[in-house]
């Protein structure tokens, strides 16, 4: 049974080739050019998960609407918000929406379908038991690979795949410095050093704002980060 | 000059006041001298009317003046004792040489002195009694008293005493009968000195010099003693000064002059002074004379003592008109005005009256109002300076601070920190700032305009390059030649390129949001810096990469994240500007309140008009195919507005120069610590 993903996209020719390339992936998908055909159709049946461009048609905005009304229906969709807009606040406004990623519309299909199959493992990972051999432990940090779930002395840190797989990597390799390529890689995203650097501001914050000693991640200036051990 | 001192210039516009007061005032004292002088010359000739109606003795004709003497006179023949009279000696030589025969007469209770000088170079000496003593050097002399007259022959063949012989009238009269006297002589002539008792002297006296000139010429001047005239003796006369008193107005000094000006009788007082004290007086003496009192005659000229008057207003009366003149008076701070009237008896002029008033009131009067009118416009003026003075200052300030401001908007281009001052003003330089609010606005929205249109840009490029980037990717999918295959990779790789232009694009904006949003740290700046330069030293490659950074930690509080990017982008551009065997260096050096950090590199210099733009963004020097190939990130000036960006977030500057050397450019960016505050987060 194919998993079902909605694309929520105003331009034709874009939604019309996600449509297919995710199709090739075996997905099955439905795109939508605007918020309220799209909101027609998930009061009908939700998808299994929701890619949705912020700026649809006239309405600028109109790709938040549609996550909040998703997220009021359904705590677990995953949603990635795919957006030519890469400002900070944007950024900051569409994970606030309780987004579980935020990539530019310059990210390859296949860095795409990467992102999406690891919300699905996620998704069946946390149906699923524990399994034990992706848990890093770190101090008082758990790492849960499958269920991409971070958390600190027992508390969740509610993180985006992007934001994930950076402290995936940094835990990884504890006291290794990692330069902002090597996270970039890791998080499969292509960006600028400082899209990196509030990458990693908002994962401090996120942390800092359940536990306010945490200074695990270290900045080693001119090189990169390092998870402080 | 300033506008300030431009506006004190023009307060002294106010000056024209006391000026024109100044004017004012000396016309109204002219006008009450003038009544003054009128009513004076009124009363001059009202008197001179009782006078002669009084049937006062007045003199005719040339008169000789009898001096009154105060020291004792030796008979001697020397002139010595008469030096104070000396001057006012009369000349009785011919018409062709007055001063040939200088005479004066003197008296005391007793005696009637008479001192003649006479000028003759060439003498033919005789005495009195020699028979030869007509032809030779003589005087005449002849004496009337009443109705008899005598004459005498006065000569002398030597030095010394001598005796005048009488030529004529011998028959009984008081006249002396004998006249003796004393005789000296020196280079330019001889000099008689002599005495008679009051009770013999005469009342009317002649005088004429006979010169015999030498070596048998003829005489230059014979007097014959019949013709020469008589003149009256003339003296001071108490009776006549009780019959003035008699008539004189009260605090009017009065003095009758005869047809000569000598003074024949004198009374009356010049009114008392005031009372005040004599420094202000002085004050306002210097003052009344410096800008109101009419050209002063000299006082010395109206001396009560004078025996003999010379100022031209007596003589002009002497002549038939009244004339008045003003002179200071001996006491300070006052004038004296005179009045001189003529005398005249049947038609004839017998003499001149001379009436001399304190003007104090005028000088008082005038003082007070010009010292008012000068009080006044100085505090005018001083109110006047003040409130422009003020005035400009407040003017200035404002068109400072409205220029400040506009130098503080052309340093940011275009944006200001709050409003314009003056904004709000409803006069013209609120209308300037408005209008420089105005130009600021255009400026700025340019500015944004050129500021923001890399975002922009980068923003509507996304959309088709995604578009671009997903068919080429579906495309991978399709079954494709190989050759399909090749043009696919290439349009990858285009795609790519154009990717990075637009990412490269976004990151100054990106930045500039960053920046808005970033909280400061304290941080070790020399750390970072350490770090920077040990991740850059594997790439410097060939290159010779030497720092010079401090020891001890400079701590600052900012974005360190921010400075190592700025320093990523000027390590990049120097690595891309110099030779693969060149050299760059890296300096830190602590400020008072901050640092410097320069990058300098071997390589091409920057052309001079250049620097100023360099750190704008969209400017690039790098010409085309430079150090990077073909191929490498695409360079479109924005890493260098990045860290003009960083600096300027630390309230600093970053300024690109070419070594003095000549060797290569040098990059130095100035930080100071952030404020400390938390910036409002929208996170």
């Amino acid at each position: 049974m194919a998993r079902s993903i909605a694309i929520v996209e105003d331009e034709p020719s874009i939604r019309a080739n996600y449509v297919e390339a995710l199709t090739r992936f075996g997905y099955q998908v439905q795109g939508y050019a605007t918020r309220s055909e799209a909101s027609r159709a998930f009061n009908l049946r939700l998808p299994e998960l929701v890619i949705i461009d912020i700026g649809l048609g006239d309405e600028p905005e109109g790709g938040f609407e549609l996550c909040r009304e998703l997220r009021a229906k359904a705590a677990l969709l995953p949603i990635i918000f795919l957006t030519a807009r890469d400002s900070d606040l944007d950024i900051i406004s569409g994970l606030r929406l309780g987004a579980d990623d935020y990539l530019t519309k310059d990210i390859s299909l296949h860095h795409l379908s990467a992102r999406i199959s690891a919300l699905f493992r996620r998704l069946d990972a946390l149906s699923k038991p524990m399994n034990k051999e992706t848990v890093v432990e770190q101090g008082p940090l758990r790492l849960e690979a499958e269920r991409m779930r971070v958390s600190w002395n027992g508390q969740e840190i509610p993180l985006t795949v992007t934001e994930f797989w950076m402290v995936h990597i940094l835990v990884r390799f504890p006291g290794h410095v990692k330069n902002r390529d090597q996270l970039m890689r890791e998080a499969q995203v292509v960006v600028d050093d400082a899209t990196i650097t509030s990458h990693i501001k908002r994962i401090r914050k996120k942390f800092i704002a359940l536990a306010p000693e945490f200074d695990a991640i270290e900045t080693v200036h001119g090189v990169g980060y390092r998870w402080r051990v | 000059m300033s506008l300030r001192y431009k506006l004190l210039l023009i307060a002294l516009s106010t000056l024209a006041l006391p000026l024109a007061g100044w004017l004012f005032v000396r016309q109204m004292e002219e006008l009450l001298r003038h009544g003054q002088e009128q009513a004076l010359t009124a009363s001059a000739q009202a008197l001179a009317r009782s006078l002669v109606a009084s049937k006062i003795a007045l003199p005719q004709g040339q008169g000789l003046y009898v001096h009154p003497l105060t020291t004792r006179i030796t008979l001697d023949g020397y002139a010595d004792d008469w030096k104070l009279l000396l001057p006012y000696a009369q000349n009785l030589g011919p018409i062709d040489d007055a001063q040939k025969l200088r005479v004066v007469f003197a008296s005391d209770r007793d005696w009637l002195y008479l001192l003649a000088e006479v000028h003759d170079a060439t003498r033919i000496r005789v005495d009195s009694h020699d028979t030869s003593a007509a032809s030779s050097d003589h005087l005449n002399l002849s004496m009337a008293r009443g109705e008899s007259t005598r004459s005498y022959l006065l000569a002398s063949a030597a030095p010394g005493s001598f005796e005048a012989a009488v030529t004529d009238g011998v028959e009984g009269s008081v006249l002396p009968k004998v006249l003796s006297g004393e005789w000296q002589e020196d280079g330019a002539g001889y000099r008689i000195e002599m005495r008679m008792p009051l009770s013999q002297a005469p009342d009317r006296i002649a005088l004429s010099v006979f010169d015999a000139a030498g070596r048998g010429d003829v005489a230059v001047a014979s007097a014959d003693p019949q013709d020469a005239e008589l003149h009256p003796l003339l003296r001071y006369s108490r009776a006549r000064a009780d019959d003035l008193a008699l008539y004189a107005p009260q605090d009017v000094r009065v003095r009758l002059l005869s047809n000569d000006g000598w003074v024949l009788a004198k009374s009356g007082e010049l009114a008392p002074a005031n009372t005040e004290s004599s420094r202000r007086r002085w004050f306002e003496s210097l003052i009344y004379r410096g800008l109101l009192a009419p050209g002063l005659t000299a006082a010395q000229d109206f001396a009560f003592g004078l025996p003999r008057l010379n100022a031209t207003e007596v003589w002009q009366a002497l002549s038939g008109v009244a004339a008045t003149a003003w002179h200071p008076s001996e006491r300070e701070g006052s004038v004296v005005l005179a009045a001189a009237v003529p005398l005249r008896v049947q038609g004839e002029i017998r003499g001149a009256l001379l009436l001399e008033q304190s003007g104090d009131a005028l000088p008082i009067l005038t003082n007070r109002a010009l010292l008012g009118l000068m009080g006044a416009s100085l505090l005018a003026l001083l109110v006047a300076g003040g409130v422009l003075f003020l005035f400009a200052s407040v003017l200035s300030l404002r068109i400072r601070r409205l220029r400040d401001a506009a130098e503080r908007a052309v340093r940011t281009s275009g944006r200001l920190d709050g409003r314009l001052p003056l904004s709000d003003a409803r006069d013209e330089l609120g209308d300037l700032s408005r209008s420089f609010g105005k130009l600021l606005d255009e400026v700025a929205a340019y500015t944004d305009y050129l500021r923001t249109l890399a975002s922009k840009l980068s923003h509507e490029l996304n959309t088709p390059l995604a578009i671009v980037k997903s068919s080429l990717d579906n495309l991978d999918h399709q079954s494709l030649t190989p050759a399909a295959r090749t043009y696919i990779g290439r349009a990858r790789d285009g795609a790519e390129r154009l990717g990075a232009i637009v990412r490269a694009m976004r990151e100054a904006s990106r930045l500039e949001r960053a920046i808005a949003m970033s909280d400061g740290e304290d941080f070790d700046l020399a750390a970072v810096l350490r770090g920077c330069v040990e991740a850059y030293r594997p790439l410097a490659g060939t290159r010779e990469f030497s720092c010079d950074l401090p020891d001890a930690p400079l701590t600052l509080h900012g974005a360190p994240e921010m400075i190592a990017q700025a320093l990523d982008k000027l390590f990049d551009n120097a690595l891309s500007f110099t030779p693969e065997n060149g050299w760059i260096r890296v300096t830190l050096c602590a400020l008072d309140d901050g640092a410097v950090i320069t990058m300098a590199n071997q390589g091409p210099l920057l052309p001079p008009a250049m620097q100023e733009h360099l750190f704008e963004s969209l400017v690039s020097v790098r010409e085309q195919g430079s150090a990077r190939g073909s191929g490498n990130a695409p360079h479109l000036g924005l890493g260098l507005s990045v860290v003009r960006l960083v600096a300027e977030l630390h309230r600093g500057t970053a300024s690109a120069s070419n070594l003095t050397d000549g060797s290569g450019v040098e990059f130095r960016i100035t930080l100071h610590s952030l404020a400390r505050r938390r910036l409002s987060d929208p996170s």
